[in-house]
C-alpha cells in the first residue's frame, strides 16, 4: 500500500509546484496547442470522433465539460480538485486509471490539463465539435396540433397518395367484397366471416354496408378479444412465472380479462395507461384500477431468486434489481416506444436516456413486488372493503395503545399472565409445556449456525413408514419458550445401514421448505414429514440431520421432544426404539436421548384453559383503569367486534396477481412489514449492484422537458404517488412519444408493418416513420378525441389505402419491394391464436364463452417441484380446450409448442411483432398435431350433419374453411379425393391450404 | 450507420427487398423459397459450402454441447486440488466473505473420488471421469470459468443464451441462423433432453427468441414412441387411411399451386409448398437418422448399449446413467454425421427430488457417481467414434455447466453452489487437445489470476471463430438493439487453438 500514497503525494506535490509555475508566469494554457494535442495521443482512441467509450468523448466540449456517466462532469472548470479526469489520469485509482493500458500522462501532461481546467477550461470554438441536438429526432419532437379532418379515412388517403406521387406509383384496386370482408373480419375480431356472414355482406348492395360491418364488427365482444392478443404480445403476458421452479399463477387472468374489456368498452387510452401504471393510487376502490395493476407483474420473474435468496445477498439483490428492470422496460417500452433499459450500465449509447433517468425510474418501482391482490368485483363493495379494513386498522391501533397504557399500571400478575398467555413463563411451563421433566435429545451446543448434527432412531427392522413426525422441545431458557431447538434447517433421511453410507432415501416432500430455505419456527407444533404412498419409503433406521441450527444465547443448538415413525396402520414404530446421536447432553432427566422415543412431549394450552387465563388478565387490565377510560375501552371494543364482523361478512374477495405491497416472510419478505416504503435506489455503477454510488429518487426522463422529470412529492407520500406521478407523466397531452407509439401500433396491426417499422423502438437505433405527416396527424387527431382507439380503427379501415387488394404489381415492386408506400395491401399469414380459433369455427365446435381462469391443454406432473406441463398428455378432444386462443393458460418454461411452431408471441419477450415463418416442422404441427386431426373429424361429423350427400358435404366444408364455395373442377377434384380417403381426410387436407392460412 | 455484413440482419428489414436480393443473386424460385424457408439464404452463393459468405475460412462445420443440468462439481471431475485432500475436513477459511447459496461453507471437503494422470498430457481425472481418460488428450480444459449468478435459472441461461434473462436465442439458435442446415431434411438445432424432463427455464434454453422460429432448438427424444412431435399423425391417426399422405401432398400441392399462380409475385405461397414437400423428407430422414438399432453391435458395446433398455433401480444408478445417456450421445453422432449443425445434449433436469441431476446439495456422491460415469463412458465413446469416422476433427464439442461447487462441505456431504469459478472444456474442430487454458485457485475456489477469468462470451466467441464468424459481427436487431450472442463482450481463446 505503501507505493502508490508516495506517488500520490509526489504527484500532488509536483501538481501544486507546476500549478504555481502556470500561474506566476501568467502565460495562460492554450488548448490548441498545448491541451488537445494531449487528448488525441493519449484519450481520442477510446474518447473520440470514432468512438466513445461510456459515451464520453474529448472532442466535443457539450460531452467533455458536462458527460461521465458517473462521475459526470468530469470537468469541472477552475476547480481541478473536483474534476475526476485528473483523478484518473494520475493512475492513483488502479480500477481507474485512464488511459487504462499503455503509458500513463506524463507529469508534465498532467500539470498542463490541471492548469487548464484551474483556468477556466476555456474550449475555443473553432477546436470544438458541435453535436446534434439529441432532441433533434422525429419521435422526440412535439406533436403539431393536427388539422381536423371532416373524413379521417380521406385524411389518411390524401397523405398515402402525396407519397405514392412522389414516386410515380399508384395505389391498387379496391380489394374484391369477398377478399375485404374475410380481411377485415380477421383483423378486428381475430375470425374468419362464417359463410353465412360473408353471403350477407355480399348481398348488400347499399353503398354504407362495409360500414355498418366495420360498425359491428367493432361492437362485437370478439374485438376486445382479438386486440388484447396484440396487447399482451406487448406487455409479455404469461401464466406462469418463468425461470427456475415455474410456478402457475392462478389469478394472473384477471388482468387478461380486464384487458379485454377496457378495449370492448372503448376505454380512452391515457385512462387505460393511468390504471395500469397507477390504477390503485389514481382511482382508489374500482375494479379496473386493481384489475389493471397486473401489467406491472405481467413478465417473468425469478421465484428462486426471491424466495430462496435474501435481499442482503448479491443474488438477491441483482434478482430484484432485474425485477424492476423488467417493469420499467415493460412500462417505458410499451408506453414510449423507448429502450430505456439500455441505460442501466451506462448513458443511453444513442438516445438523451441517461443513468439518473434509468434508476430514477427504479425508484418508482421500488416498493413493489409481484402478488396475488384481493379486490372486489364491484366498486361499491370494493368501497366499503377499503373503509372497513382502515377503520378496524386504526380502532385497533387505539385499543393497542390504551391497553399498553393500563398494562404498564396493572401490577406484576397482570404481567405474569400475559407471559404465561404467550407462552415464555415458568408458571406455563409448568401448566402448558412439558408434561413431565424430560424435556427431550439435545446437541452439544455449538458456536456456529451451520453445524451438521444428527439424530436417529433404529426401528429394529425393516419397516415401510407413511409418516415421520417431529415435536418440538419446550425450555424457558433466554426466554426462549416453545419451539427451542428445533432445527432452522434440517433432512431427514431413511436407510438400513445404521452409518447412512449407502442406500439413503431422503424424504423429499416438503424438502424445500426444511432444507432449501428457512424452516420458520414451528412453536408447539409437532412438525410432520409427509410421504405420500407411492414414494415408498422402507428402511430401519430414521435420521434427522440439521444442518442450520436454532440460535439459543450467541450459540446454537438442536433439541427435539419426540420423533415419532407412524406406520400406515397410525402405529408409533419408534417409541421405546434406542436412539443414536452425532453428539447428546445427556442431563437426565431432562435432556438425554431416550427422552427422543419416550412418548411424551409439551403440549399448548386447551382453548379454554387460555380462554380463562385471557378473562382473568383482563379482569386485572380493567381494575386499573379509571371508570372512564374503562367504559371508552369497552365501547371501543364493541365497535372493534362490529366492525371485525363485518368484515368477516364481506363475500369472498376476488384475487388479481398483480404489481403491490408483499408482506411476506423468509428471504421473500416484501416491504409490507415496513408499511410499503420504497426500498432505497442508488444509481449503480456500470450496473453492477455491487457497485451503488449515489441514492436517487423516483423521476422519468430528464431529456423530454414537457413536464417535471424528477418527481417532487409531499412529504409523507405513498409509494403509489411514485406511480402515479409517472403515469401522469407518461400520459401528458405533451409527452410525444406516448400518442406516437399507440397510433403506430395499431397501423401496424391493419397493414403488417407500422409507418414506423420498429414499434419498440422510436430510438435513434430504430426506423424513422415512412409517412411522418401521416404519424404525427393520426397522433395529434387520436390525443384531440380521447384517445379512441375505435375511432382511430374507423378512420383507418374506411380509407381506401386500407381496402386495396393486395395483389402484386410487378412495376410498383421494382421501386419499392417492401411496399412501404402502401401501393398495395399486404397478404398476412394467419397467427397461431386466429388459425386455431379458425379451425374451431369451422368445425363448429368454437366455445365463445368469455374470461375467467385460463384453459389448460396440459397436464401438470410435480406440481410441487418444477412443475412439468405436459401437453403431449392432454387429451386433444377435451371441450374446455374448444374456447377462443386468447383464454388459453400461457406457460412460460414451456411454451406449447404447436402455437410456438405458428409463430405464437414467446410470453418472456416483449413482442411488438410476430415473426412470420414457415417450415417443415410447422407443415408437420398443422397436418399431424392431434388438435388439428380431433377438429377434422369434428368438421367432417358436422357436415355429414348438415348434408346429405358426399358432393354437398364436401362443398360445405370448403366454404365453412375457406370462406367461399369451391369451383366445379375443385369440387369434382375433392370429391374423388373423398371417396378414397374419407371426409376427415378432406377436411385436414382443406385446413392445410395456403389459401387458409393467408389473408389477402 | 450500415452494417454491410451478411450476418447482420434486423427484423426491420423489408422481408420482400431481402428475397428480391436473392432473386438478383441467381438463385431459382424453388432455391429460393426453399432457402428462405430454412434459413439458409446466407450460404446461398455458393450452396452447401460454408465458405460462401463467412467472415474467414472455418475449422469446424458443426457443433454439439452436453449441458450438465444442475451445476456439476470442478472439484470431483476434473480440476484435481491435493490441497483439500492435505485439509479436508478443517474448517473452510476463505479468506474473504462468502455468500453461498445454502450457506454450504463447511470444513474443506476432499474431492470424493481419487484422481488419477491420464495419458500423454498427464492431465489428472477423478475415477468417475475415468472414461474420458481414453480421450483427455483431446481435450481443452478451462478452470477458470466464471459465472454471474448462483441462482440456477439465471445461470443457465447465461451458459445457454449468454444472458441471464429470458429471452434471447440459444447459442445453437445463432448457429443454425449463421450457417442454416447441411441436410435439409432435417432440423438445423437439435436438443436432446433428458428423458425425465428439462433443465431449469424448460424451452428458454434453447428457443429461438426474436430469431425466425425455424431455428429453435427441435427437441427429439430418441428410443421413445414419438421422438419428434407431430412428424407423424398420433392421436386421431384412426381418421387417415392407407395411402392417404401421398394422396394428400399430392392434393394440398396441386391446390396451393393453383391459389399461388393466382396470386403472382409472393414467394412466401410458393415456399409453403415446398414446406409440405420437405415435412415429407422429413418423415423419412428422421426415423432414420434415430434409428440406434441399426448401429453394429460394436458400436452399440462402445456406448454401453448393447445390454438394451432394463428394468432399472429405483434409486439413481450407473448403469441406467450409462444407457440412457449413451443412447443421447450416439443419437447426437447420426444426427451430426447427418448434417444437423448443432446438437445440445442434457444431463439431469430440473431441481426436484429425489435429486435427478448434478444439483449435489445433499450427497455428492450419490448424484454425482452415477452422472459422472454414465456421463464419461457416452462423451469417450462419442468422441472414439467421431474419430474413427473422420469427423472429430470439424466438430467443436463444448462441455459445459451453469456454475461450479463449493469446496467446502454442506450438511457433510453435499456441496453448495460456486459460480465463481467451475471448469468447461472443449474437443475437435480445431481445438488443441491435451491442454489447460486458466487455472482455479488451491481450493477451486476462484481462479487462481482473478482479473483474468474466462466467461461464457469467450468461450461462445471461440466456437463462432471456429465456425467462421466474427462473434462482434453476427447480430439481429430487436427492439432497438443489435443483439449478438456474446452481448457485448467476448474474446477468442487464441490459447485453445490448434
Amino acid at each position: 500500500m505503501a507505493r502508490p500514497r508516495l506517488t500520490l503525494n509526489a504527484y500532488a506535490a509536483f501538481a501544486a509546484w507546476a500549478l504555481c509555475c502556470s500561474l506566476a508566469v501568467a502565460a495562460p494554457v492554450d488548448f490548441l496547442r498545448e491541451v488537445r494535442p494531449i487528448f488525441e495521443a493519449k484519450c481520442f482512441k477510446c474518447h473520440g470522433p470514432e468512438k466513445q467509450k461510456s459515451g464520453f468523448r474529448l472532442d466535443a466540449s457539450q460531452v467533455a465539460l458536462h458527460g461521465g456517466e458517473a462521475h459526470a462532469p468530469n470537468i469541472v472548470p477552475g476547480q481541478p480538485d473536483r474534476s475526476p479526469l485528473l483523478r484518473f489520469v494520475s493512475g492513483v485509482d488502479r480500477e481507474m486509471r485512464m488511459p487504462p493500458k499503455g503509458d500513463l500522462l506524463t507529469v508534465s501532461e498532467q500539470a498542463t490539463l490541471r492548469a487548464w481546467i484551474a483556468e477556466g477550461a476555456v474550449w475555443p470554438a473553432t477546436a470544438d465539435v458541435v453535436l446534434a441536438n439529441p432532441l433533434d429526432w422525429w419521435s422526440w419532437r412535439p406533436l403539431p396540433s393536427p388539422q381536423p379532418a371532416v373524413d379521417g379515412s380521406a385524411k389518411i388517403d390524401s397523405f398515402v397518395r402525396a407519397k405514392l406521387a412522389e414516386r410515380g406509383l399508384q395505389p391498387a384496386a379496391p380489394a374484391p367484397s369477398a377478399t375485404l370482408v374475410r380481411r377485415v373480419t380477421v383483423d378486428l375480431t381475430g375470425l374468419p366471416p362464417t359463410p353465412e356472414e360473408t353471403a350477407a355482406f355480399l348481398a348488400d348492395s347499399s353503398p354504407l354496408a362495409y360500414e355498418r360491418l366495420v360498425d359491428r364488427l367493432l361492437a362485437s365482444p370478439r374485438y376486445g378479444e382479438r386486440w388484447a392478443r396484440h396487447w399482451l404480445d406487448v406487455v409479455h403476458y404469461g401464466d406462469t412465472h418463468g425461470y427456475d421452479k415455474d410456478k402457475p399463477r392462478e389469478h394472473a387472468w384477471a388482468y387478461r380479462d380486464y384487458v379485454i374489456r377496457a378495449l370492448n368498452a372503448d376505454k380512452p387510452y391515457a385512462r387505460f395507461v393511468q390504471e395500469q401504471v397507477a390504477g390503485d393510487t389514481l382511482f382508489p376502490g374500482t375494479r379496473d384500477g386493481i384489475e389493471a395493476m397486473g401489467f406491472l407483474a405481467a413478465g417473468p420473474w425469478d421465484l428462486i431468486g426471491h424466495a430462496e435468496v435474501p435481499e442482503s445477498k448479491v443474488d438477491g439483490k441483482l434478482t430484484r434489481h432485474l425485477d424492476r428492470d423488467d417493469m420499467l422496460a415493460n412500462t417505458l417500452g410499451t408506453f414510449t416506444s423507448l429502450t430505456v433499459h439500455c441505460a442501466q450500465c451506462h448513458n443511453h449509447k444513442f438516445d438523451p436516456i441517461t443513468q439518473e433517468d434509468y434508476y430514477s425510474l427504479q425508484a418508482v418501482f421500488a416498493a413493489l413486488d409481484r402478488t396475488d391482490r384481493p379486490y372486489y368485483l364491484d366498486d361499491a363493495t370494493n368501497a366499503k372493503a377499503t373503509k372497513l379494513v382502515r377503520q378496524q386498522k386504526d380502532l385497533s391501533a387505539q385499543i393497542r395503545q390504551t391497553e399498553a397504557t393500563l398494562g404498564a399500571q396493572a401490577g406484576e400478575a397482570y404481567t405474569a399472565l400475559t407471559r404465561r398467555i404467550e407462552g415464555i413463563s415458568k408458571t406455563a411451563a409448568a401448566k402448558a409445556g412439558n408434561p413431565t421433566p424430560d424435556f427431550g435429545y439435545h446437541a452439544q451446543v455449538s458456536q456456529q449456525a451451520q453445524t451438521v448434527k444428527w439424530v436417529q432412531v433404529d426401528l429394529g427392522q425393516r419397516v415401510e413408514l407413511a409418516r415421520v413426525v417431529l415435536s418440538p422441545c419446550y425450555d424457558d431458557f433466554n426466554g426462549i419458550g416453545a419451539g427451542f431447538g428445533f432445527p432452522v434447517r434440517f433432512k431427514v433421511e431413511v436407510s438400513d445401514d445404521p452409518e447412512f453410507r449407502q442406500g439413503v432415501q431422503l424424504l423429499w416432500r416438503g424438502h424445500d421448505q426444511r432444507f432449501m430455505a428457512d424452516l420458520p419456527n414451528p412453536g408447539l407444533t409437532p412438525y410432520v414429514v409427509p410421504i405420500e404412498p407411492e414414494d415408498v419409503i422402507t428402511g430401519r433406521y430414521v435420521r434427522v440431520t440439521a444442518v442450520q441450527l436454532a440460535p439459543r444465547k450467541g450459540d446454537f443448538i438442536f433439541a427435539l421432544a419426540e420423533l415419532e415413525v407412524r406406520t400406515a396402520d397410525g402405529r408409533n414404530v419408534a417409541q421405546g426404539r434406542p436412539v443414536q446421536a452425532l453428539d447428546s447432553i445427556e442431563a437426565s432427566p431432562r435432556w438425554r436421548k431416550v427422552n427422543l422415543t419416550d412418548g411424551l412431549a409439551p403440549v399448548r394450552p386447551s382453548p379454554d384453559e387460555l380462554a380463562q387465563l385471557q378473562a382473568e388478565r383482563d379482569r386485572l387490565l380493567l381494575a386499573a383503569a379509571s371508570p372512564a377510560v374503562a367504559e371508552t375501552l369497552r365501547a371501543r371494543r364493541t365497535e372493534l367486534a362490529q366492525l371485525t364482523k363485518e368484515v368477516a361478512a364481506l363475500p369472498k374477495p376476488s384475487l388479481v396477481y398483480a404489481a403491490g405491497i408483499h408482506t411476506g416472510s423468509g428471504t421473500f419478505a416484501g416491504t409490507g412489514a415496513q408499511g410499503g416504503r420504497p426500498r432505497p435506489i442508488f444509481l449503480l455503477a456500470r450496473g453492477q449492484v455491487t457497485q451503488p454510488q449515489r441514492e436517487v429518487g423516483p423521476g422519468a426522463l430528464a431529456a423530454l422537458g414537457f413536464a417535471p422529470a424528477r418527481f417532487v412529492l409531499p412529504a409523507g407520500a405513498g409509494e403509489g404517488e411514485r406511480r402515479a406521478a409517472l403515469a401522469q407523466w407518461l400520459t401528458h397531452r405533451d409527452n410525444p412519444l406516448f400518442w406516437r407509439s399507440a397510433v403506430n401500433r395499431i397501423w401496424q396491426y391493419h397493414f403488417g408493418q407500422g409507418l414506423v417499422e420498429t414499434a419498440n423502438d422510436f430510438g435513434r437505433n430504430g426506423a424513422v416513420p415512412t409517412h411522418p405527416e401521416l404519424l404525427d396527424w393520426l397522433a395529434g387527431d387520436f390525443r384531440e378525441h380521447g384517445g379512441s382507439w375505435k375511432r382511430l380503427h374507423r378512420q383507418i379501415l374506411l380509407s381506401a389505402t386500407y381496402r386495396q387488394s393486395s395483389d402484386d404489381n410487378p412495376a410498383a415492386s421494382r421501386l419499392d419491394g417492401g411496399n412501404t408506400l402502401l401501393w398495395r395491401q399486404q397478404r398476412r399469414k394467419l397467427e397461431a391464436e386466429v388459425l386455431r380459433d379458425a379451425v374451431l369455427q369451422a368445425s363448429g365446435r368454437l366455445d365463445l364463452t368469455m374470461g375467467g381462469p385460463g384453459w389448460r391443454d396440459f397436464v401438470v406432473e410435480r406440481p410441487e417441484h418444477s412443475p412439468h406441463y405436459r401437453y403431449d398428455l392432454a387429451d386433444p378432444a377435451d371441450p374446455q380446450t374448444f374456447r377462443r386462443s386468447i383464454y388459453r393458460f400461457v406457460v412460460r418454461s414451456q411454451t406449447q409448442p404447436w402455437m410456438t411452431s405458428l409463430d405464437c408471441a414467446d410470453p418472456s419477450m416483449r413482442v411488438d411483432k410476430r415473426n412470420e415463418s414457415l417450415s417443415a416442422l410447422q407443415a408437420l404441427a398443422l397436418l399431424n398435431n392431434g388438435f388439428m386431426l380431433t377438429q377434422s373429424t369434428v368438421l367432417a361429423e358436422r357436415v355429414v350433419r348438415e348434408r346429405g350427400e358426399v358432393k354437398a358435404q364436401v362443398a360445405r366444408a370448403y366454404e365453412l374453411v375457406l370462406g367461399r364455395p369451391p369451383s366445379a373442377a375443385t369440387l369434382e377434384r375433392l370429391v374423388v379425393f373423398t371417396r378414397e380417403q374419407g371426409l376427415p381426410a378432406t377436411c385436414r387436407a382443406l385446413f392445410n391450404l395456403n389459401e387458409f392460412a393467408f389473408v389477402d | 450507420m450500415s452494417n454491410t455484413s451478411p450476418f447482420h440482419r434486423s427484423s426491420a428489414q423489408p422481408a420482400l427487398s431481402r428475397r428480391d436480393f436473392l432473386w438478383q443473386a441467381g438463385g431459382g424460385l424453388g432455391g429460393l423459397a426453399l432457402a428462405s424457408l430454412l434459413g439458409t439464404d446466407r450460404a446461398l452463393a455458393s450452396p452447401g459450402k460454408l465458405t460462401g459468405c463467412l467472415h474467414h475460412p472455418p475449422k469446424a462445420k458443426r457443433v454439439v454441447q452436453f449441458f450438465m443440468a444442475g451445476a456439476a462439481s470442478h472439484l470431483d471431475l476434473y480440476d484435481y486440488k491435493p490441497e483439500l485432500i492435505k485439509r479436508h475436513g478443517q474448517p473452510s477459511d476463505f479468506g474473504e466473505k462468502v455468500e453461498a447459496f445454502q450457506n454450504g461453507l463447511g470444513p474443506w471437503m476432499r474431492p470424493f473420488w481419487d484422481f488419477h494422470p491420464y495419458g500423454r498430457s498427464g492431465k489428472m481425472l477423478s475415477e468417475v471421469s475415468a472414461p474420458l481418460g481414453a480421450v483427455v488428450d483431446d481435450m481443452a480444459f478451462i478452470h477458470n470459468m466464471v459465472g454471474k449468478s448462483g441462482v440456477h435459472s439465471a445461470a443457465t441461461l447465461l451458459q445457454s443464451t449468454g444472458f441471464q434473462l429470458p429471452g434471447f436465442p440459444g447459442a445453437g439458435c445463432w448457429v443454425s441462423y449463421a450457417l442454416g442446415s447441411e441436410n435439409d431434411n432435417l432440423p438445423t438445432f437439435v436438443v436432446l433432453p433428458d428423458h425425465r424432463g428439462f433443465a431449469s427455464n424448460g424451452v428458454k434454453n434453447w428457443d429461438s427468441a426474436f430469431l425466425p422460429s425455424q431455428h429453435s432448438g427441435t427437441i427429439i427424444q430418441p428410443s421413445t414412441t414419438n421422438p419428434v412431435a407431430d412428424l407423424f399423425p398420433s392421436k386421431g391417426a384412426g381418421l387417415l387411411r392407407p395411402g392417404s399422405e401421398p394422396a394428400t401432398q399430392a392434393l394440398l400441392a396441386e391446390l396451393n399451386q393453383a391459389h399461388a399462380a393466382s396470386r403472382p409475385g409472393d414467394q412466401r405461397l410458393e415456399a409453403r409448398i415446398r414446406s409440405y414437400e420437405l415435412a415429407a423428407r422429413m418423415q423419412l430422414a428422421a426415423p432414420e437418422a434415430l434409428d440406434l438399432q441399426s448401429e453394429a453391435a460394436h458400436v452399440q458395446k462402445l456406448y454401453g448399449l448393447e445390454r438394451g433398455p432394463q428394468a432399472w433401480a429405483k434409486e439413481i444408478n450407473a448403469a441406467e446413467e450409462t444407457f440412457v445417456f449413451g443412447q443421447r450421445c450416439l443419437a447426437a453422432r447420426r444426427l451430426l454425421e447427418r448434417g444437423v449443425r448443432f446438437v445440445q445434449v442434457w444431463s439431469g433436469n430440473d431441481n426436484g427430488f429425489p435429486r435427478r441431476n448434478w444439483d449435489s446439495h445433499e450427497d455428492v456422491k450419490r448424484d454425482h457417481g452415477p452422472l459422472a460415469l454414465g456421463m464419461s463412458r457416452g462423451i469417450a465413446a462419442f468422441i472414439q467414434d467421431l474419430k474413427q469416422r473422420g469427423l472429430f476433427d470439424d466438430t467443436i464439442i463444448l462441455w459445459t455447466t451453469e456454475f461450479g461447487r463449493m469446496p467446502s462441505s454442506q450438511g457433510g456431504k453435499g456441496r453448495d453452489h460456486n459460480p465463481f469459478v467451475f471448469t468447461n472444456w472443449l474437443a475437435g474442430g480445431g481445438i488443441k487437445g491435451g491442454t489447460t487454458l486458466g487455472e482455479s485457485d488451491q481450493w477451486g475456489f476462484k481462479p487462481l489470476d482473478r482479473a483474468n477469468p474466462t466467461q461464457v462470451y469467450d468461450v461462445h466467441a471461440t466456437i463462432l471463430h471456429q465456425l467462421g464468424i466474427d462473434h462482434t459481427r453476427l447480430s439481429f436487431r430487436n427492439n432497438g438493439i443489435d443483439r449478438r450472442l456474446t452481448d457485448v463482450h467476448g474474446h477468442v481463446l487464441h490459447g485453445l487453438l490448434a
